[in-house]
């Protein structure tokens, strides 16, 4: 995870909870005007920049319990609190003006300072679903006991430690990757994607640790070797990419910021990416892994296309990761103090 | 895999050199009528140990003979000279290939004090080579690193995507704003020029090396990129370097590049910051994972 924000912007998001009455697609889909563009070569065309930003929880918060959507009420009264905190976020406040809970009670562990880290610059869209976890039912992730502990203790060593070596700050903060799972939702920082195609391949560029996944479309199967994202295949399905990805390297004992994004050699994502209109994506992905989950989840999460203009700028976290030298620097102090 | 395809059903014979005309070859053309570059490239040669024509040498990292002298077993013959203990174990497999050059006119044009900066960069190359830390490339090293990289053609911009570090590129084809920072990897700005693609790229940073000879620019460098097909299987390229504050004037670098012809080749991954942490960081924990001990 980032060093400047957010665990998960879902778990941000499940402090605010936002949905709407109508979802994007089903707005694009009611005009009737918009077809899939094609590219020059005949697939349909899914290129540009794309972000998630709307403000669904991942896992459906106990308030919602036994429901997969809002009522118009809610999603009006939800519309009008994102309109207010963005208002809020564009005069420069902070903390709970802008949604943020104090340092104490944050969601998020004590980062929700300078919210222009994890600003859209637009009040987030609103949806009607209460999770973005369909799948189970229930809209929360089915973590086996053990991963569900592995994840406890990883947002409890958050932020806190102990930092004795280089193996001990999460994968994010080593500049390596947050994984694949949550690449196409990390939110707000670095969370962009620009999807460039190719014949025969769709590549993805992710900004945050230039996270780059080049899927070939061209009916090769996985090469078997094992990499940090996996060996992705990707084939059409009419106007839906489809990605198998398996082959994961076991990454399972490093720290991650959340339990649910780290790689296994049994991990498989299915990820389906289907444009609804110019500048809306229903994307979902199911997430099968039996050393992290007791069965397959499914998220179907709206992400959005920014103006034509929006670039991926160089996200240049290795070669200026000055918070490596002083974690452990802090860590070297920590243990002298301690007199150890 | 239309370009392969495409690519290898195309027998147009090639009679120009590297860095010769391409008048005798045409590329093929992409489905929106572009010529088509799209394919898994490298270079064959020496250019990352030393641009400029050089023998072969024992390592990257030299101790300065010693001259013959009233030492024993120096008194008769001078050694070569010897590899620094640092990397003396590596053997043969450490040692420098010779090369022909690719520097057009053989010279790099320092200016004196950058000539000085330049021998004393050699010297420091162990301290110094921020490929040795897995830091981004820049341009045009990223090009004849011993790695492959891909181009990838899409409609309105071009992904150029290196194995070596996860490297990307991104070719911007169609108009775009300023880059807002100096960057690794430069802010690229391309146009056809034929069948060449003309990369213009610009706002770099200083932290970048040209070769593992300390090769080296300032903030002020812009490269000027030509890719031009020659046969289905090779291209030329082309990198013309400007930088006032180093050099008196802009030269050349030019060599083949060549296509990666293995069915179903894909760039595989060289996530090479996991690799060098030991070497940053692992001096700097209260714990050595490499000896397990406590640091002092």
């Amino acid at each position: 995870m980032t060093k400047w924000s957010l665990l998960a912007s879902a778990v941000v998001m499940a402090a605010v909870s936002i949905s709407i009455s109508m979802s994007l697609s089903a707005q694009q889909s009611a005009t009737g005007s918009w077809t899939q563009p094609k590219t020059p070569w005949g697939d349909p065309d899914l290129q540009g920049v794309w972000r998630y930003e709307a403000a669904v929880p991942l896992e459906r918060p106990a308030q919602f319990q036994g429901r997969a959507s809002l009522t118009d009420e809610e999603v009006a009264q939800r519309q009008k609190v994102e309109e207010e905190q963005e208002a809020q976020r564009l005069a420069g406040n902070e903390g709970t003006a802008v949604g943020r809970g104090n340092l104490a009670q944050s969601p998020i562990r004590g980062n929700e300072y300078n919210s222009f880290w994890q600003d859209h610059g637009r009040p987030r869209q609103v949806f009607k679903q209460t999770s973005l976890v369909v799948d189970p039912e229930d809209g929360r992730i089915p973590y086996t006991p053990d991963a569900k502990k592995a994840e406890a203790r990883a947002q409890a060593r958050y932020g806190a430690g102990p930092y004795e070596s280089f193996l001990d700050p999460d994968t994010g903060e080593r500049c390596l990757t947050d994984g694949v799972t949550a690449m196409m939702w990390q939110g707000p920082n670095g969370g962009h994607n620009r999807i460039v195609q190719s014949p025969g391949y769709v590549t993805i560029l992710h900004e945050e640790y230039l996270d780059r996944r080049v899927i070939p479309v061209d009916g090769r199967k996985a090469s078997g070797i094992r990499q940090w994202f996996g060996n992705a295949v990707g084939k059409w399905e009419g106007n839906t990419f489809v990605v198998e990805t398996t082959n994961f390297i076991d990454r399972t004992n490093y720290e991650w910021a959340q339990i649910l994004t780290r790689p296994s050699e049994t991990l498989r994502l299915t990820e389906r990416y289907t444009r609804t209109g110019p500048d809306t994506m229903d994307y979902r992905i199911t997430v099968e892994d039996p050393a992290s989950f007791e069965k397959p989840w499914t998220a179907q999460i709206p992400i959005a296309r920014l103006p034509n203009d929006t670039q991926i700028y160089e996200y240049a976290c290795h070669e200026g990761n000055y918070a490596m030298t002083n974690l452990l620097a802090g860590g070297r102090a920590d243990a002298a103090k301690r007199g150890k | 895999m239309a370009a392969v395809v495409a690519a290898a059903g195309c027998t147009g014979q090639s009679t120009s050199e590297p860095g010769g005309s391409a008048a005798a070859y045409r590329a093929p053309r992409t489905a929106d009528g572009k010529p088509d570059l799209n394919g898994i490239w490298q270079a064959l040669n020496s250019a990352n140990y030393d641009l400029r024509a050089h023998a072969a040498r024992p390592a990257l990292s030299l101790l300065p003979a010693r001259g013959r002298s009233g030492v024993p077993g120096l008194v008769r013959a001078t050694t070569v000279d010897l590899p620094d203990p640092a990397v003396r174990p590596l053997g043969a497999v450490g040692g420098v290939p010779a090369g022909e050059g690719v520097v057009v006119g053989g010279e790099i044009p320092y200016q004196p004090w950058a000539a000085t900066r330049r021998q004393e960069n050699a010297r420091e190359w162990l301290k110094r080579d921020p490929e040795i830390k897995c830091f981004m490339p820049g341009v045009p090293r990223a090009t004849y690193l011993p790695y492959p990289f891909q181009i990838l053609q899409g409609t309105n911009k071009i992904v150029l995507a290196y194995e070596f570090a996860g490297a990307t590129r991104t070719i911007h084809m169609d108009k775009v704003g300023d880059s807002p920072s100096p960057t690794w990897m430069g802010w690229s700005r391309g146009h056809w020029d034929g069948d060449t693609l003309v990369v213009e790229v610009t706002d770099f940073n200083e932290d970048t090396w040209f070769d593992r000879a300390g090769d080296f620019h300032s903030d002020q460098l812009k490269v000027t990129e030509r890719y031009t097909p020659q046969s289905p299987y090779h291209l030329t390229y082309e990198a013309t370097i400007e930088d006032p504050k180093v050099f008196t004037r802009p030269w050349t670098i030019r060599m083949p590049l060549y296509r990666r012809v293995e069915p179903d080749k894909q760039l595989l991954e060289y996530k090479c910051v996991e690799f060098v942490e030991e070497l940053m960081y692992g001096h700097l924990g209260v714990i050595d994972p490499a000896t397990g001990q406590r640091n002092k």
